[in-house]
């Protein structure tokens, strides 16, 4: 990358390596492209069929308890209703594409905007607990990893293994009744946005961004150890000790590099966890996030407001997963043969 | 395969405390001391005596008599989430080996979309908007998990095609079918028992999830993750409640999963997946990689 | 190899990097010794947000707690649940009875500074009257006309002599909206997200299912006994946790389940337990078969023991009543204390005449998911009684109980409740009126509709007043499919540094709450 913005006089032999990474680069990004689209409208065509297959509509709401069929008839045609379904998803996608989510049955206020007042809760939760996640699990893991066979790797395994048996929601209470109950450090519940006052803010969302965090920073945490230790396994790290080089640089240069990137296809895999998953703990925590407004949403059959938290969770699982794969792609150039 | 996992420590263990849930969810309705639904008023919320072990819930009933006779449907709904994920994700993953880029191309895509969604929040909304109950739990829990298995099959399949003596036997004329049953079933069972095991423990724990979130709850039918949500909302007059019930999830949980690890260390699983991912599988013998699910907290 | 190095280095970065991590975590808990909060009276409430900031599209009688926030009535109740001057200091009825003039206090404004006067006080009953989706028809059909004698006076003709009219404008009902509200915007789409009343609070901001904040409106009639500045109004979180949030100061005031007051007064916080009119009712949904039989349902009247379902899921607050009204309410009428008290033998017995055999006939308890237990415990004295229950529980927040129970009316059996109503009168028509809510059957004897207009037509201040009063209510009763289970005071738990909130039978108010900084 930073060879294009040398000048333009070259050696001829860099001018070539110049332009077969671009090439290198533009095919990463057909092939990209070529995937995430159809991901995208497979994972928005069953998201759409979710809100069609479950026989509501509007009209029950909306005309209450004295609606006629021809009543309900004549507002499904009004909406649109009356048509085949592909048409439908059509129409409903075109509108996607526009910033459109529609209108709640609920409350009768357009989606979208309800959605991102959400979002700033769940994408603070989110992130968090993926700076959490991400430095606790590696500094586990490559604890782990670099003490592998002792006292100080089998505490670390014990801890993650402990941690995946653990319902969610158990985790949350227990840290309630830990820090708020009985040392009484952070409040249990609610939130201030960031532009009112940071420090409340960051003392709301920490407890449930541990909480969401612990099974991210045990994953990791595993995958690391597991991926460095076979890295250390490895021939060429036998032979880079063999010749001296210093642990550190053996540690950064070698296994690393090769041992990191199962643990970053987790991060990959667990984005979507972390950005719509947040129902349990936001429940507990009494937060009015994102994706507790899409499962409370479906228990009042709101079908709008359902479908444009899943369309917004997958574009941001999609986003994100990019980023991922293009770290990995960076981090192991033989990966990006994959995408 | 399975032998070879049982004779590792951790195999043994996770085995044996298996095989003991498993005994006392078939026993359970039988050893239960007490009828599990019949209530006592007088002694709500007991803690635990020589009549009543574990102590009594909100209404009374015995909570060690509800905990074995809610075995068995505990352990059934979380395996009928994995059957359907099973069945699934196990087909395609060996097909798109064999039915060529087309179906490969699509299948792999669709499976992406899978994971895509939000895990949690799309079971609550299919279950919620199908109708509340069990089986839709069960189902939506099971669509979504059958892209792990799907994955893993694939994985497996593909690293075992490309081996010779796959290669020779087709040459020497074999038909799919029977390469598919005398070769490659062999490498594929090990990847498919992990992610097995592994759905049990997380289908246990997603399942304990929406049950505390009152989706797909029938009481009084007792559950282990349906007396745990109970529980926790009786938790400042009787704290130990909720802790039988944990216990117990995390007992066999754990096992589950310290049963996928011995069998995959001892069967020597190899390859790890991402998402929007590769199109060869690359098996990489020093990433061994557990490959299933990464989707509990969803 | 490898094996043989213990590489101390990378041991030092790994801790580096997780102490690192810790001073992360230790920055947030140093946000909570500095989260400084300003010098106003902030109050925060978790309880429940309205099903519209609108009272003429709200659509459950819980609604009143917050809808009272923003708008003020024409009257309001006194904690006995008296009608007291509000808006109005006072009225005045004709000599028929059919026509009644209200005062206002001279000088009012709406939270959007355009004037309360009779002529806006006209119009915003007119809208509840008129606009289509109301939900206040029913209520307001006792208005024939409404006439602006001047600024300050305005005279509503009664279709018939009503002395509950006062009551009934204490409430919802009577709940005055801007008329720029409704007038300014072609359509009323406004109101429920942002509603101009003349309320003891105004709109800051507002997140639809989410939080209200509130600040006092200085332009409320009774604006000196109001002492909090801002009011940050949310949803409840999960009943587990309402205890440690009101510790932590997440939350200042929030209701109580009756089975944690023990915990709560542990935990060192305060519980208010207030008296209201709330009573739990079982819909009972006599146009569904088997409960088209009324020995069948008079049978599940007796079958069901009242004593134990307090005792058990409700820590034994409360009192049984076999009416929808509480012990010490002037519509309580004593003669019905024993009307169908617990005789499991006798529920045989009539189902035995009913023609069916134990264990044949199966019915359906649709219960809220906080009334688990007691759907639990219900279920299992049907059994008692040879009846086989099911349950389908609805989740907290799912719309299911209004579509199904209220409008589809699908429900056979459903654990139910009244928080009451500013009249009695219009309690008795939402819990047995022929299109009353809770009153699934939809259906009323002649006779109980000729004894609720006597009550109408009966002056509050007359000496009959009680007794015409409570024969409508035990005819009511008699006549009912529903059955009433027993009545719950109001419980909340609130921060020491709340004062006790006043004792309203009809809902919470804030009138002289005090909040220490």
């Amino acid at each position: 990358m930073t060879a294009l913005a040398r000048p333009v006089a070259l050696p001829s032999r860099s001018r070539v390596r110049v332009s077969r990474t671009l090439r290198g680069i533009a095919l990463w990004v057909i092939r990209t492209i070529a995937i995430v689209v159809p991901v995208f409208l497979f994972a928005t065509f069953v998201t759409y069929l979710l809100g069609a297959a479950s026989g509501l509509s509007p009209a029950g709401l909306k005309l209450g308890d004295a609606a006629t069929t021809a009543d309900v008839a004549r507002v499904n045609a009004q909406l649109g209703l009356d048509q085949p379904l592909i048409v439908r998803y059509g129409t409903w996608l075109g509108q996607i594409l526009h910033g459109n989510l529609g209108t709640s049955w609920f409350n009768d206020l357009p989606v979208a905007p309800q959605l991102f007042e959400r979002l700033g809760i769940s994408v603070s939760i989110a992130g968090y607990a993926l700076i959490i996640g991400v430095v606790f699990g590696f500094a586990l893991g490559l604890l782990a990893a670099v003490r592998r066979g002792t006292w100080v790797d089998r505490v670390i395994t014990a801890f993650a293994t402990l941690i995946s048996t653990l319902p969610p929601f158990v985790v949350a209470i227990v840290l309630i009744i830990v820090f708020c109950i009985t040392l009484r450090w952070l409040p249990s519940g609610g939130y201030v946005s960031p532009t009112v006052n940071v420090g409340e803010w960051l003392t709301l969302i920490t407890l449930p961004a541990i909480a969401l965090s612990l099974d991210t920073v045990a994953d990791l945490a595993r995958q690391l150890r597991t991926g460095l230790v076979a890295a250390y396994d490895d021939h060429y790290v036998t032979g880079a000790i063999v010749r001296g080089f210093s642990r550190r640089r053996v540690l950064f240069v070698h296994v690393l590099r090769n041992g990191a990137g199962p643990a970053l296809s987790v991060l990959g895999l667990r984005a979507p966890a972390l950005i719509g998953g947040a129902v349990v703990t936001e429940s507990i925590f009494g937060m009015e996030g994102f994706g507790r407004f899409g499962s409370e949403s479906a228990l009042r059959g709101d079908v709008p407001v359902v479908q444009g938290v899943l369309v917004v969770a997958i574009v941001l699982v999609l986003v994100f997963n990019l980023v991922v794969n293009a770290l990995l792609a960076r981090l192991l150039p033989a990966s990006r043969r994959g995408i | 395969m399975f032998r070879r996992a049982i004779r590792s420590p951790l195999g043994a263990t996770s085995a044996a405390i298996i095989a003991v849930v498993v005994v006392l969810s078939v026993l359970g309705p039988l050893i239960a001391p007490y009828d599990p639904l019949a209530q006592d008023a007088a002694h709500i919320l007991a803690s635990p005596s020589a009549a009543h072990w574990l102590g009594t819930d909100y209404v009374g009933r015995d909570v060690l008599s509800r905990l074995l006779d809610g075995s068995p449907l505990s352990l059934l709904s979380a395996a009928e989430a994995v059957g359907i994920a099973f069945a699934l994700g196990v087909t395609p993953g060996l097909l798109s080996v064999y039915l060529g880029r087309v179906f490969e191309w699509i299948s792999l895509r669709v499976i992406d979309a899978l994971i895509t969604l939000p895990f949690l929040v799309f079971a609550i909304a299919m279950t919620a908007l199908l109708g509340n109950g069990l089986q839709q739990a069960m189902f939506a829990v099971g669509i979504l998990i059958a892209p792990a298995f799907y994955r893993v099959t694939r994985a497996a399949a593909l690293s075992a095609a490309g081996s010779q003596y796959v290669e020779a036997a087709r040459l020497a004329g074999a038909s799919p079918l029977w390469v598919l049953r005398t070769h490659l079933w062999g490498k594929v069972a090990p990847s498919v028992a992990v992610t097995t095991a592994n759905s049990m423990a997380a289908g246990l724990v997603i399942v304990s999830s929406l049950t505390f979130l009152g989706i797909g709850v029938q009481p009084p039918a007792p559950t282990w993750g349906g007396i745990l949500a109970d529980d926790l909302g009786y938790l400042f007059q009787q704290p130990f409640g909720p802790l039988y019930p944990t216990i117990i999830i995390m007992v066999i949980v754990g096992a589950l999963n310290g049963f996928a690890d011995a069998l995959r260390d001892t069967s020597g699983i190899t390859g790890h997946v991402r998402l929007l991912g590769r199109r060869r599988s690359r098996p990489r013998r020093s990433a061994a990689i557990n490959p299933a699910l990464e989707v509990t907290n969803g | 190899m490898a094996r043989l190095h213990r590489p101390k280095t990378s041991t030092k970065v790994a801790i580096v990097a997780l102490a690192a991590a810790a001073s992360l975590l230790l920055a947030g808990c140093a946000g909570a010794a500095t989260a400084a909060t300003g010098k106003s009276a902030v109050l925060k409430w978790g309880f429940s947000l309205p099903t519209s900031w609108d009272p003429v599209t709200s659509s459950t009688g819980n609604d009143i707690n917050t809808i009272s926030l923003v708008y003020a009535s024409l009257t309001k109740l006194n904690p006995e649940g008296k009608a007291e001057p509000g808006l109005a200091t006072s009225w005045k009825y004709n000599k028929s009875g059919d026509a009644v003039t209200f005062t206002l206090r001279p000088g009012l404004t709406f939270s959007d500074g355009t004037a309360l006067d009779a002529n806006a006080v006209k119009e915003s009953l007119l809208r509840g009257q008129t606009q289509t989706n109301s939900l206040l028809k029913d209520q307001l059909s006792t208005i024939k006309s409404i006439a602006v004698v001047d600024k300050t006076h305005v005279t509503l003709n009664l279709v018939q002599p009503d002395y509950q009219v006062p009551n009934l404008l204490a409430g919802k009902t009577g709940a005055i909206v801007s008329p720029k509200a409704f007038a300014t915007s072609k359509s009323t789409a406004g109101i429920p997200t942002n509603p101009d009343g003349a309320g003891p609070f105004k709109f800051k901001s507002f997140v639809p299912e989410s939080n209200a904040v509130l600040v006092k409106n200085d332009n409320y009639w009774d604006a000196k006994d109001v002492h909090i500045d801002e009011l940050d109004l949310s949803v409840a979180p999960d009943p587990s946790t309402v205890i440690a949030a009101v510790q932590t100061g997440s939350l200042d005031v929030a209701s109580l389940p009756a089975t944690e007051i023990a915990a709560a007064k542990a935990a060192g916080l305060k519980v208010d337990v207030v008296n209201s009119l709330t009573v739990s009712q079982v819909d009972v949904n006599s146009t569904l078969a088997p409960l088209t039989n009324a020995k069948v349902v008079e049978a599940l009247k007796y079958a069901v023991d009242r004593e134990q379902l307090l005792k058990v899921a409700n820590a034994g607050v409360g009192s049984v009543t076999y009416q929808p009204f509480p012990k010490g309410y002037i519509a309580y009428n004593p003669s019905l204390d024993t009307e169908y008290a617990y005789d499991p033998t006798k529920a045989r017995a009539l189902l035995a005449a009913a023609g069916i055999k134990p264990g044949t006939l199966t019915i359906t308890i649709t219960a809220q998911a906080y009334s688990q237990a007691t759907a639990e415990l219900v279920q299992s004295q049907l059994k008692k009684v040879g009846v086989d229950a099911k349950i389908a529980l609805v989740p907290v927040g799912s719309s299911t109980w209004q579509q199904s129970v209220y409008l589809a009316r699908t429900a056979q059996f459903a654990l139910d409740g009244t928080v009451g109503r500013e009249s009695p009168v219009q309690n008795l028509g939402v819990v047995y009126g022929p299109t009353g809510l809770m009153n699934t059957s939809r259906s009323a004897s002649p006779d109980f509709l000729a004894a609720l207009d006597k009550v109408r037509e009966t002056p509050l201040d007359s000496p009959d007043y009680a007794s015409v009063l409570q024969s409508a209510v035990k005819l009511g009763v008699l006549q009912a499919s529903s059955f009433s289970l027993y009545s719950t005071p109001r419980i909340d738990v609130r921060s020491p540094k709340v004062s006790a909130l006043p004792h309203y039978l009809s809902q919470f108010r804030w009138e002289g709450v005090t909040v220490k900084q």
